[in-house]
């Protein structure tokens, strides 16, 4: 859809307010789809000059595509956000602490711009090597948020954990492993992530695996969706993410008694349209009971970690991520879901205090596995 | 507006709850209808106390005020005509008190109507006015407009579910009407003046609500028609026939096809209408009831009659209903919405005044009711980048308002007059009717600071 048409057909309804993690936080009107896009079109016919202020009310957001999803009039706000944002990078509006995220990706490989050598860190105390020679059938995408926030290595250790004891034959990237580049790519920072795309398809091209696997959403999307869109050929493996995986693989797991509830991962359920596996998997564990919180698949709420927010906002996640437990807490689960380690950590951040427990699916897995 | 009064305004709410911008005050010219008027200020009050603060300064200084929730009204009520301060209520939202052995619980104005509802559920209970708009819409707005919905149809709008309120005046003095008891006779009934007053009276800072335990049970039917003329038909012979369904919506084909192509549900796109049946209450109640409006529909001349099977479907079905004016931008993509009502009997008659409207105006008009208490919304679809096509809707429009008032209903159902029906108000009411309302306005806001512009023409 042209940029103009798209703006046109928001007929202001409002109805993008009801899953906006940013309206919802700050119950002001810049930040639902309907007033962002007013400014975008303002923009466009020129009676608003981009701006600091502009920008900021453009980058303020999870980018987790509930508006999208939910707006009857099929306004793609997702998209004419990534456009404006590619035409406020080239005008040189990107908020700093945002540029130096981008920076820091380009320079180092990752988000946290920690050295290369750093990220097998999560692996150095397993007793088997993940790092290995041969052709292997599976490459494991491990992602940023996991090789390198300590509090995020149990997954791709549960990740793995699973893989040895099915007699998988896997490898992942190590240090030839980059950000997947989905934070360059809603920062606006189009060639910069077709940079590190390249190198990552290099990277995977020279393993000969036919397939990928990820634990990150993010990461997932971008493999599946944008890489293709981005370099205009086809992937050179099949991408799947860990839920999908999990919900085929036909695991014997040991029974768990317990209320659980699911939070889809916006990059997994929105954006790639992965909503039953998950929930299929979970559904397979004898003895558990699997509830819906109130707003859930193309409605769900983020977690409050979405897009680049973290690097802008610091504090921003944290008031999303306690509506969402709260959603949790309502309909009586005793734990909540997920299937992305950022969602992980940014819930289980704000869990403390609350008996909520948050785990990701693939330690849950990993938990309930019987040897 | 005066530097000295923005800085009056900050040390009242505090300096993150005061808008200034240009950037910021154009979100907040609009609400989902057409007129836009951009306010001078954006203030966002967290207190009663507050508000009568801001109340007792504009008082003072003589600045209108106009008040707004979530700016999804359908008659630009929160539109800020005369500039002024916007006061937005959306972070008063706290539910103050769910009292289960009164049913009846204590809000504050900002709370969206979906939460209190999600709120409620785990106790068996919930709140029955029900705007399609209801996950976003705010309950001070459903109480400045008396919204409506598809279930008020057998529950009845929102003043029937009103029993008290705090309010500031214009003059920042803070009154208490009603209580929260279900019988009371003591004195004007203040409440429902306040019910339905478009945020021209007072401002409501707490209101006290009524709530109702869940039914039982509830099954929804979709009936399909070849015929709109059949469908109307249908409606009006199920209210005569004695039964009050819980929802008895109406939907044109136009309508059904963009609903269909947002949520891809499976509607019949090629029906030439649609009703959204629902009955509600003890389990054994409801099967007799489905069988007897199937009859009706059938006789009518339903094509099919359909029982919807999973919770999941019938979700779905409201979902696609709910949306459905937002959908309509796939057809065209401006939009004008109307209210009228008319006796229920006379549905019929007023579905084909308006086809014919639409056929002589040369405007597409989707047909959308909540038929079974004869409230229809019009959609007046055009593109008002298209010279000409504005004006169409104004002649479509006044024939609308016509009609109706000839089959002896009303210029609007449950959004209200606003700004976009106030030019009409003298078509429904005599001078001195006029009289009284305006003196009514008079004894309130006897400045006329509070929304001004809207209701009464000027």
């Amino acid at each position: 859809m042209e940029l103009s048409e798209a703006l046109y057909r928001c007929n202001k309804c409002g109805f993008c307010q009801a899953s906006c993690p940013f309206y919802q936080l700050t119950r002001e009107e810049w930040a639902n789809a309907r007033g962002r896009l007013r400014l975008v079109r303002e923009a466009l016919e020129g009676r608003l000059a981009p701006s600091d202020k502009y920008a900021l009310r453009l980058y303020r957001c999870f980018m987790c595509g509930a508006c999208s999803a939910t707006c009857p009039s099929g306004v793609p706000a997702e998209e004419v956000l990534l456009k404006t944002r590619e035409e406020l990078a080239r005008k040189g509006f990107i908020p700093s602490p945002l540029e130096e995220l981008g920076s820091r990706v380009i320079s180092t490989g990752n988000i946290s711009g920690e050295d290369k050598s750093l990220r097998l860190s999560w692996a150095q105390n397993l007793d088997f090597p993940v790092r290995r020679n041969g052709k292997p059938d599976f490459v494991y995408f491990v992602g940023c948020v996991s090789s390198l926030y300590p509090q995020a290595y149990g997954l791709p250790q549960s990740m793995v954990y699973i893989l040895e004891k099915r007699g998988v034959n896997y490898s992942v990237l190590g240090e030839e492993e980059r950000c997947c580049g989905y934070p360059l790519l809603i920062n606006g920072q189009v060639e910069l992530a077709l940079e590190v795309a390249k190198k990552n398809i290099a990277a995977v091209k020279e393993t000969g695996a036919k397939v990928l696997i990820t634990t990150c959403p993010s990461c997932y999307r971008m493999w599946k969706k944008f890489y293709p869109e981005l370099l205009g050929e086809d992937n050179p493996v099949e991408v799947v993410h860990s839920s999908q995986w999990l919900a085929e693989a036909g695991l014997p797991l040991k029974p768990l008694e317990e209320k659980l509830t699911y939070h889809d991962p916006c990059d997994l359920g929105r954006g790639s349209g992965v909503y039953e596996e998950p929930r299929a998997f979970l559904k397979s564990i004898p003895g558990v009971s699997l509830v819906e919180m109130p707003l859930t698949r193309a409605e769900a709420l983020c977690c409050g970690g979405g897009g680049n927010v973290e690097s802008l906002e610091p504090s921003a996640g944290e008031g999303v991520a306690k509506m969402r437990l709260e959603q949790a807490r309502l309909v009586g689960a005793k734990a909540v879901v997920t299937a992305c380690p950022q969602c992980r950590r940014t819930l289980s951040r704000a869990a403390r205090g609350t008996g909520l427990k948050v785990v990701d699916i693939v330690e849950l897995a990993a938990k309930l596995l019987i040897d | 507006m005066r530097e000295s009064i923005i800085r009056q305004l900050k040390s009242i709410v505090g300096e993150e709850n005061v808008l200034t911008d240009e950037i910021d005050l154009l979100l907040y010219s609009y609400d989902a209808s057409f007129p836009e008027s951009r306010p001078d200020v954006v203030v966002f009050p967290r207190s009663t106390e507050e508000v009568s603060r801001i109340m007792a300064l504009a008082s003072a200084e003589k600045i209108p005020v106009i008040p707004r929730g979530a700016g999804t009204g359908l008659s630009g009520g929160a539109v800020a005509l005369k500039g002024g301060i916007v006061l937005s209520l959306t972070k008063m939202n706290r539910i103050l008190k769910v009292d289960t052995e009164n049913l009846v619980v204590e809000v504050e104005p900002g709370l969206v109507n979906a939460h209190l509802q999600t709120a409620l559920a785990p106790y068996g209970l919930f709140y029955p006015p029900d705007p399609a708009s209801m996950k976003v819409c705010t309950l001070g707005g459903n109480i400045a407009e008396n919204a409506g919905g598809p279930r008020c149809l057998k529950y009845g709008v929102t003043k029937d579910y009103v029993l008290g309120l705090e309010v500031v005046l214009p003059d920042g003095a803070i009154i208490h009407t009603g209580g929260q008891v279900i019988k009371n006779t003591s004195g004007y009934d203040l409440t429902r003046l306040f019910v339905g007053s478009e945020g021209t009276l007072g401002i409501v800072t707490k209101a006290i609500l009524r709530v109702l335990p869940l039914p039982e049970a509830k099954k929804t039917m979709l009936a399909i028609f070849d015929s709109l003329e059949a469908a109307s038909r249908t409606v009006s012979a199920t209210i005569a026939a004695g039964i009050i369904p819980t929802t008895l919506e109406l939907m044109d084909n136009l309508l059904i096809r963009c609903a269909e192509d947002f949520t891809h549900v499976g509607l019949p796109t090629d029906a030439e209408a649609l009703l959204l049946i629902e009955v509600d209450g003890a389990k054994e109640a409801l099967e007799p009831q489905v069988q007897a409006i199937e009859k009706i529909c059938r006789k009518e001349g339903a094509r099919e009659v359909k029982l919807a099977t999973s919770a999941a479907e019938v979700d779905r079905l409201w979902l696609a209903r709910r949306t459905v004016i937002g959908a309509a931008a796939r057809a065209r993509p401006s939009l004008v919405i109307q209210d009228v009502t008319v006796p229920r009997s006379l549905l019929p008659e007023m579905v084909s005044r308006i086809v014919e409207i639409s056929r002589k105006v040369g405007l597409l008009i989707g047909v959308l009711a909540h038929a079974g208490d004869g409230n229809l919304h019009p959609l007046l679809l055009f593109d008002s980048r298209i010279p000409g096509e504005l004006e169409k809707v104004h002649e479509a429009e006044k024939e609308i308002f016509a009609a109706a008032l000839e089959l002896g209903g009303t210029l609007t159902g449950e959004h209200g007059i606003g700004l976009t029906k106030r030019d009409f108000f003298p078509l429904e009411f005599s001078p001195r009717e006029i009289e009284v309302t305006r003196s009514i306005k008079k004894a309130f806001d006897p400045m006329n600071i509070l929304n001004p512009g809207k209701i009464l023409p000027e």
